[in-house]
Formats: C-alpha cells, structure tokens, sequence
C-alpha cells in the first residue's frame, strides 16, 4: 500500500512545489521591493565609509504625497534639503517612496498603518494621526522635540495644534496653509458692478445673482472627492456662524452638537447658494482641479481652495491670473464667528512610524530638522509659501505676485480648525457624502445635522 | 493494480493532481474569506488590537440603511443588464445568423473590443461623454435641437444609477454575444433547414429553434452576469465615486469605503461577508428558478 502510494504522493507534491513556486516568483518581487528600506542591517551602500567597515549608513524610509516631478514649492524645497542633507550626513540615507495622488497616497497609508508597517518618517493629516496614535502605530514626539528646545520653540506657536492628541505631539509640522481662500476674477465682479469683493453675506448674495445673470457660473465647485465643500467652504463658512468655541466643545466632546442652530444655519447657508444657482451644475461629477480649469477659462467668476491652489493660479492665462484676488467669505448675519477668519492651520505634518522610530531614533530626528527647521523654512518663504517654523529676513524678490496678497490677507487673518483635520475619518465620509447630498437638494439642512449627530454619538 | 491501464487514474492519483489546484484556491479564495470572517467579528480599526465582539457587527449591518440601499443599487445595475444585455445580445445573435448581414467580423470586433478595455479607462471616458459642458452626450443633444434633454447626468441622484448602468451594459456586451454566437453556430444547420421547410423564418426561427436549443448556455451567461454585476466597483467609483452623496453607491465600494475610507475594518469585513452571502443566495436561488423551466 505504502509503495503504490508513494507515486500519486510524489505526483502531488511536484505539482504542489510548481504551483507554489509559480505564486511565490509572482510575490518575490514586492517582497524585496518592500524589504529594501527596513533590511539596513545586511545590506552594504556604495556610500558607505570604507575607512569603517562596521557601520552601515542608516537607511530612513520617507514616504510622501509629491511626484516624483513635482513642481510644488514644498516638495521642490524638501527635496534640495534633502539633498545637502546627503552630502552633510553621510551615514544616513533617505529613502523615498512618492505617491503623487491624494486618495491612493491616504489608502496606502492606512493599509500599511492596518498592518503597523508605516514607514519610518511620512506624511500624515492630523485626524489621522490620531487614530493611528490610539492604534499604536506612530511614535509620540515629545522626547525629540524636548531635547532640542531652539527647534520646537523655533514653530509658530499654533502649528503643532493640527498635529497633537492626548497631549501628545506626533507630528512635526512643515507649512501653514489655509484650506478656505476666495480666488476671484476681479474684473468680471467689476463688469456685475461690484469694485471690491463683498463685504457682507447678502452683498455676496447679491453679487452672486447678478454675475449669474451676465452668463457667468458665480462660483466653480469640484466635489467629486468630497473633501472640497467640507474642508474647503464648508469649515470656514461654519465658523463664521458658530464661532471656534463650538468646534473646540465637539472635538473635546463636551456638549456642543451638530444640531445646533448655528451649525445647522451654516448648512442652510450653504445649501441657500446652491439653490441660487451659484455653483456649475455638475458640481459633484468633477474635482479640485477640474472647478480651477473652469475659473482659468473665463467661465466662472471665483473658486475656493486651499492656499496650495495659488501656484496653479499664477501659472493660469495671464489675463486670468493678473485679474486674480484672493479673500475670504464675508461675515454672516447673526455670526458667532470672526469674520476676518479662515480655516486653516499645519493642516499635515511628518510623523514616524513606531517600527523604526526605536532603532533609529537619532537619525530620524535629524531628517525632520533638516526638512522643517530654519534653512528649510527660510528658503521656503523665499518662495512665497509660509513655513510653519519662524523665519527672520528673507529675499522676497522671487515671490509671486498672488503670493504677496495671500501673505497680506494671511497676516490680518485669524486661523481656525480644519473639520477634516480633527474629526475621525469615519464621522468625515458621513459629512463629506451629506454635503454632496445637501448641495444637490437631496438632503435637508435640519436632516442632514441629524444625520452627522448621529455618526458623531456613535463614536463616544 | 494500478498500472494495468496507464490511462485509467486511481483515486489517489486523482485527489494528487487536484491538489495543487485545490491548494491555490484554498490560498486566494478560501483562506482571505475565512480571515474576513474572523475579522468581521471583531472590531478592529486597524490598530494592533482586535476585540471580539461576537456578532454585533452583522446586527448593525441589517439595520445599515446604506448597505441596503447599495443593495438596491446592486440590484438595479443587475435587473438593467440583464433585461438589456441579454435581449440585445440575444437579438445581434440573431441577426448575426441572418444572411442580411455584412462585414460580420468587423461588428463582432467592434462590439467586442470594450470588453478588453480596462474598467477604469472605460470610466473615464464615460466620464467625458456625460461631461456636462464640453461632453459628447450633451453636445449631441445640443446639435439635434433636443435641449430640453440635457441633464446633469451624474449629479441628478434621481438618474445618476441609470447613467453609471449604461457604460456596464456597453462594456460588456460582446461576451454575451461571442458566447450565444458560437452556441449558436453549435446548432446543426439541418434543423434549421427543415423548419424553414415547414415555414418557419425570423422571429419564429429564433423564439422556437434557437432559444429552446440554447437554453443551457443562457443559463451560463445569466450566471456569469450575476456574479460580476454583485461585484461591480471600477466604472463607479471612476465616475462618480459612489455619489452624489451615496446615490450610486454599490456593495463593494461601500465595503471598500467603510474599510480604508473610515478604517473600520472590522465593519467593513461583516459588509464584505453580507456581500458574499447575498450574492451566494441570489446565485442559488437563480439555479432553482433556472431548473424548473423547459
């Protein structure tokens, strides 16, 4: 019996071993892939030191959200940092990995935070850095930022606000952005009578109507993704009616509800210009960039977005971009809120993975100076994009026209929280979906408070 | 014993060859639906903790108001290309029979090529042809003085499951059709020869040789037709990412979003597993429907 089976057994273990091998050769190739970064032990770089044979060069993974090509000023000025940081360090070496697109870059992340294999330095949103803070899978900052006090005192005294949970800090912040800024076409609001950008809301109404009557879509909106009429309207809009205190009190769970009036008048608010026609009518079918292409030909009269958006505006048509002026929304009727306010703050910052950050804690913190500490921030301000670390003197003749009147708006400007960058992500795709709805007359504004009331209850 | 016949497989030598196959698919299918089911009873939020908690999961998931609506939507996309996809590939089959016809290959080539397009180019482009201001749809509209039916056709949530439909139906008409045609060139020419004898042509031909005799292979497509309409995902969350709103929202993006969106894997696991269930029970019930006709 042994014998006669002994074939069909061998058979099926070849058979097996094939198989197997066939999967395990597609496999084979990520898993070095991925391994390259984490394995620094065994692997020797050309770089390294012959005259020291035992140290290997530190490797530190840095995972982030700019193409590899990308023009932004952050990116272009993290990476000339990043460079002398090579040639000053040569025992450390950064390893990047760029993911260019927004939504792939957030899925990446969580998968690998899912799997408590972050990498060792990498980019992150505050909200969700607190998740991934109760999860345990990124490394507090505190120690670092304790023992070198000219760089943590260095920071504006706000920025580490986006960043913190639990009175812990994890995150090093690198810009200062605003996530609400008007971008309007100054000479098509001259054409429908209005010299200056609208200093109250039924000014704003008014003018909305009138530029709507010229042919002209008053506001472009792409909310395809979701997080445009949240993050960019909808935060800074709310606080005008309901004042920073109600945020505060929600995010600290202390009473203040969704269903407040306020709140649920800032909703109304928003869906009163909807239903004013203010918006182009496929709103929710296209996105960020696409509601900006509708402004850069002349179609729409103004658009809000962050304060990333102001390079792509000065590299519009020229009669656009010299027609271009950056505000903020009107102060409200009635208005809890400061009305020379926008929403904004660090928004993102650098966090650590909590794999490497106990192996190679020195090394770590050596990159997060080198690419948010005083020469990174300075050479960013050069570039008209505000550092989130203090910077004295700085050249300013290469800044951009825009950028000189968004630093002349920033600076009479009061900062308030970002809704995305505190509330948890599962309570923000209820927001996020409500507004889509709520833009299109599909929802009540009374309903849909309700509705975000009752996934913020279900949190506690 | 076993080696009297060299062509005859013993048991042993049977279940020897099957196990490589079985061995991949216990590793691809089995295993990750078995760790889904292990992790949809906990509720794990992607952290290195998981708490069991038993089945509430699945009670909240029959009282989530968005699961079933994307059930619904499910249901909407599957009952629309069934009806559609099937009577017009049943129709260009017969047509395609009829001698009228010509450049045959050329239509099979062109009414198959979408199908090896990928899901999300497909996407995409439809996305430009219901583009509001500068798509083909509307512009077509426009031109032929019908301007009264240009829509919003992504963001009307009354309309927008229908508009995300179409491109499916579009898509992934030719295997349908490749299947019934080459089902069709199976049915002995002399059967037709000898109803159209008795008089038989056109319409009649088809409903009472070709259908009856391709029955089983309609079967086959229904099934195959059921199976990746449960699963549709790409050309929506292309197009419209599941909104305005969740109004086009279907099963497996809601699983997709509720796992990687909000991170509540755990939730996301018990959706996935309803979505497996569901999509097992219609199969089956199907199977029963299919069994006692004919």
């Amino acid at each position: 019996m042994k014998v006669k089976l002994w074939k069909p057994m061998g058979m099926s273990v070849a058979a097996l071993a094939l198989g197997m091998s066939l999967i395990a050769g597609c496999g084979g190739k990520d898993a070095t892939k991925d391994s390259a970064p984490s394995a620094s032990g065994n692997q020797t770089e050309a770089s390294a030191d012959a005259s020291s044979p035992a140290k290997a060069p530190v490797k530190v993974t840095f995972m982030n959200l700019w193409a590899k090509d990308s023009t932004e000023n952050i990116a272009v000025t993290v990476r000339a940092e990043l460079a002398k940081f090579k040639q000053e360090n040569p025992d450390i070496v950064v390893v990047e990995e760029s993911i260019g697109d927004q939504n792939a870059y957030y899925t990446k992340l969580k998968t690998l935070a899912a799997s408590n294999d972050l990498p060792d330095i990498f980019i992150s949103k505050g909200s969700e850095l607190a998740m991934f803070a109760q999860n345990e899978t990124v490394a507090s900052l505190d120690d670092a930022l304790g023992e070198d006090a000219a760089w943590k005192d260095g920071f504006l005294s706000t920025a580490f606000n986006d960043l913190s949970s639990g009175g812990h800090t994890y995150g090093v912040p690198f810009s200062m952005l605003a996530t609400h800024v008007v971008y309007y076409n100054k000479q098509i609001f001259a054409d429908a009578g209005f010299a200056s950008f609208p200093k109250t809301w039924s000014e704003l109404e008014d003018a909305i109507a009138k530029i709507k009557a010229k042919g002209i879509t008053p506001i472009a909106l792409g909310n395809k993704e979701q997080w445009v009429a949240e993050s960019c309207v909808l935060s800074a809009l709310g606080d005008r009616f309901t004042g920073t205190e109600w945020f505060t009190s929600i995010n600290a769970k202390s009473g203040a509800k969704f269903t407040d009036p306020d709140f649920v008048k800032s909703l109304a608010a928003l869906q009163n210009l909807a239903k004013a026609g203010a918006f182009n009518a496929d709103l929710n079918s296209i996105n960020n960039d696409q509601q900006k292409t509708l402004y850069f030909n002349g179609k729409a009269a103004m658009f809000m977005e962050g304060s990333w958006a102001i390079g792509a505006v000065s590299a519009a048509p020229k009669e656009i971009a010299d027609n271009t002026e950056v505000a903020v929304l009107p102060s409200v009727e009635g208005g809890k809120g400061n009305a020379r306010a926008t929403s904004g703050g660090a928004g993102s910052g650098y966090a650590v993975g909590i794999k490497g950050y106990a192996a190679k804690k020195d090394a770590i913190t050596k990159v997060l100076k080198a690419m948010s500490g005083e020469s990174f921030a300075k050479s960013l301000a050069e570039k008209g994009e505000p550092a989130a670390f203090k910077v004295g003197e700085y050249d300013k003749s290469k800044v951009s026209p825009l950028s000189v009147k968004y630093a002349e708006l920033a600076s009479q400007l009061q900062f308030t929280p970002i809704y995305d960058s505190y509330l948890s992500p599962a309570l923000t795709s209820v927001m996020n979906a409500g507004l889509q709805d709520l833009l299109i007359d599909a929802v009540s504004p009374e309903d849909l408070a309700k509705k975000i009331q009752a996934a913020y209850e279900k949190e506690s | 014993m076993s080696r009297s016949s060299s062509l005859k497989i013993t048991r042993v030598g049977l279940l020897g060859l099957l196990a490589p196959s079985v061995a991949i698919y216990t590793f691809v299918i089995i295993v990750p639906l078995a760790l889904s089911f292990y992790y949809s009873l906990t509720d794990w939020v992607g952290g290195p903790t998981k708490n069991y908690i038993g089945f509430r999961n699945y009670s909240l998931l029959v009282h989530d108001s968005l699961f079933w609506h994307s059930f619904k939507n499910n249901m909407i996309i599957l009952a629309l290309t069934l009806i559609i996809q099937m009577s017009l590939a049943f129709l260009l089959t017969t047509l395609f029979m009829s001698k009228a016809l010509r450049l045959k290959e050329l239509h099979r080539t062109v009414i198959f090529f979408p199908v090896v397009l990928s899901a999300v180019v497909v996407g995409f482009v439809w996305q430009m042809i219901y583009s509001h201001d500068y798509g083909i749809l509307n512009s077509i509209l426009r031109s032929i003085g019908l301007e009264s039916a240009i829509r919003p056709w992504l963001d009307d949530p009354k309309i927008v499951i229908y508009s995300v439909t179409v491109p499916l139906i579009w898509q992934y008409l030719g295997i349908p059709l490749m299947i019934f045609v080459s089902a069709v060139h199976g049915i002995p020419k002399d059967i037709y020869e000898s109803c159209e004898l008795d008089g038989c042509t056109g319409f009649k031909k088809a409903r009472y040789i070709t259908f009856p005799l391709i029955y089983d292979t309609i079967k086959v497509v229904v099934m195959l037709c059921i199976s990746s309409n449960m699963l549709v995902f790409s050309h929506i969350y292309v197009m419209t990412g599941g909104g305005p709103g969740t109004s086009s929202m279907v099963m497996a993006q809601y699983a997709y979003k509720t796992s990687f969106g909000s991170m509540q894997l755990g939730y996301g696991s018990a959706v996935t597993i309803g979505m497996f269930v569901i999509s097992f029970g219609i199969v089956l019930i199907f199977k029963r429907l299919a069994e006692v006709r004919v």
